[in-house]
């Protein structure tokens, strides 16, 4: 997916000549078509993520349209307060853009994961949350973030993640019918979207054809697919790589604490509220804490026999 | 026109006065920090900075970042003694829903280029300010305010090493070095390493100054940038609570506000009434 970011973000900002593109001093060998054809507009803030942040929030100040870029963990806890205060505070046009979000450098160690990006980049008012889940909806949801010219989270993976199959146009704040079922739904979020296609390929087999909704815009939430969803399913199950406050599982419960007669069961699978250790694969890790492509199958189910 | 400087000695007594009177009506207000930067902001707002009073927002101004926003009283203080807001809004401060809030705020003064509370964050700012102009081919200037306080951010020292590496010499940074934070002293804090040495190790030239002497502060000013490619950062020492002989270089008036007898003493010793 970072590749595609790299051509994107070339492409956008031969559109765009306001555009600048501000790294925390990652990405390497990864920007080098952005960096020669716009050197005025590379700028490398060093290791150090508040600054980083600064100087987007003094570009957009004067005019520009600036992105910021770190590993999510790193752009997102670190420079909090710089987010907060000069970015979503003053409103200004600052797309942060989080690589490798999750347990993407499960790895790496704690100081590399980022299970909690989504919901502290959620909790700033005003702040737009967006975690495509392939390369194709990371392409078409950039452009849409760009324009709207306010804060912005926006998540992007590592690399050679698939590209899953859907007919459904791409649309900031529009949840993406990925596979028509019924019975229970999968409601997913930036990568875990595969897992949950696989699910319903193994649940095939087995006559078992559960929906699957990838929700790429986590704030602001699309309640009215949310609504039809839970109207015509008997169980959501929110599939999630965030702890369990303020990613999707958070946001859908926020919104059916308050709807209408919602007597939809509502599941999660996902990681639990704690710092993992022990270093695992990715694929260990989801299978470990139950959120991987059996896991969901197994869970769908349980609750559709 | 340059304002001489008898006539900013004066106008000096009327905006400490205003503060002190300000902090007095409303029981908010950070009076050291307010006191200690007020001649410089009254060079800056007078003789200096490039403003365009009746289009706030044209691109040929000076940015002013006052990053110290505890000290927001000698900031609106200043700006309305230059009639840059109307005078009578000081009565309004740290009232509720007053354009005056007691750290100010772009939101509600528009005239503000950036609102200020946090501590740490105006030198980022002014950076990324000053790289863009930079870029736009612009000639006016980034300047921005800091406290001595805020020299304890590290987030301060990210925004001078960028500023240094990047050549930001549009970039004029003016530390109020009044010695006092919130609970002690600068100097216990920070070690015995200067200020004007740390700035000159990240990249920077930087000149030591009394903050209090109007010919110095302009002196200074119109020197920068000192050298091309260079920021320029200018020391200002100061004295915390400046012109109040009760208040000076006490660290309890970093939050304490006025009484009436407290106002009595202040008035008699100034010389001056509030301007509002």
């Amino acid at each position: 997916m970072r590749r595609a970011f790299s051509e994107i973000l070339t492409q956008c900002a031969g559109e765009d000549d306001r555009l600048a593109f501000i790294t925390g001093d990652l990405g390497f060998q990864v920007f080098t078509e952005f960096q020669k054809n716009y050197p005025e507009r590379f700028i490398n803030a060093g290791v150090a993520e508040a600054q980083m942040i600064n100087t987007a929030a003094g570009m957009a100040l004067e005019g520009w349209h600036p992105i910021a870029y770190s590993i999510a963990s790193f752009a997102t806890a670190r420079p909090f307060e710089q987010i907060r205060y000069c970015v979503a505070y003053p409103k200004l046009p600052v797309v942060l853009v989080g690589a490798g979000r999750g347990y993407t450098y499960s790895t790496s160690g704690v100081s590399h994961h980022a299970g909690d990006d989504l919901g502290l980049m959620s909790i700033l008012p005003g702040m737009t949350v967006v975690a495509p889940g392939d390369p194709n909806e990371m392409r078409h949801l950039f452009p849409q973030v760009l324009k709207l010219r306010t804060p912005v989270y926006f998540t992007v993976g590592r690399f050679g993640e698939p590209v899953y199959d859907s007919d459904e146009p791409i649309v900031l704040g529009k949840a993406r019918l990925v596979r028509k079922g019924s019975g229970v739904a999968i409601l997913s979020v930036a990568e875990m979207v595969h897992d949950a296609i696989k699910a319903r390929e193994n649940l095939e087999a087995q006559g078992l054809t559960p929906s699957v909704y990838q929700f790429h815009t986590i704030k602001p939430l699309d309640t009215t697919t949310l609504a039809h969803l839970a109207k015509s399913h008997q169980a959501l199950i929110v599939v999630e790589e965030h702890v369990p406050s303020g990613g999707l599982w958070s946001a859908v419960c926020q919104w059916a604490a308050t709807a209408p007669d919602s007597k939809c069961q509502l599941v999660r699978l996902g990681p639990p509220d704690a710092f993992i250790l022990g270093n695992p694969k990715r694929e260990e890790l989801r299978s470990r804490y139950g959120f991987d492509s059996v896991s969901i199958a197994k869970r769908c189910q349980e609750l559709m026999s | 026109m340059s304002v001489s400087i008898p006539i900013l000695k004066d106008k000096a007594r009327a905006v400490r006065m205003s503060c002190i009177q300000m902090a007095h009506d409303a029981h908010e207000g950070h009076l050291n920090g307010s006191l200690s930067c007020l001649d410089v902001l009254l060079v800056l707002f007078n003789n200096w900075l490039v403003i365009y009073p009746k289009d706030h927002r044209h691109p040929d101004r000076d940015r002013f970042i006052f990053s110290k926003g505890h000290a927001c009283t000698g900031l609106y203080a200043v700006m309305a003694e230059r009639d840059l807001i109307p005078r009578k809004l000081l009565a309004q401060y740290a009232q509720t829903d007053s354009p005056l809030p007691n750290h100010h705020c772009v939101h509600s003064l528009p005239q503000l280029e950036w609102s200020a509370g946090s501590l740490g964050h105006g030198l980022g700012v002014a950076s990324g300010v000053a790289l863009a102009m930079k870029r736009d081919g612009r000639k006016a200037r980034s300047v921005v305010l800091l406290s001595d306080g805020e020299c304890n951010e590290g987030s301060t020292w990210e925004a001078a090493m960028f500023a240094g590496a990047q050549k930001l010499d549009n970039l004029v940074a003016i530390v109020d070095y009044n010695r006092v934070q919130s609970t002690d002293f600068t100097d216990k804090l920070i070690g015995k390493i200067g200020l004007e040495e740390k700035f000159r190790a990240f990249g920077w030239n930087a000149v030591t100054i009394d903050g209090h002497d109007f010919e110095a502060i302009e002196g200074a000013l119109n020197c920068a940038p000192l050298n091309q490619g260079l920021p320029c950062a200018i020391i200002a020492k100061t004295v915390a609570g400046k012109g109040v002989s009760f208040m000076e270089n006490q660290v309890l008036w970093h939050y304490r506000t006025p009484s009436v007898e407290d106002l009595d003493r202040a008035k008699a010793e100034l010389q001056a009434e509030a301007i509002y």
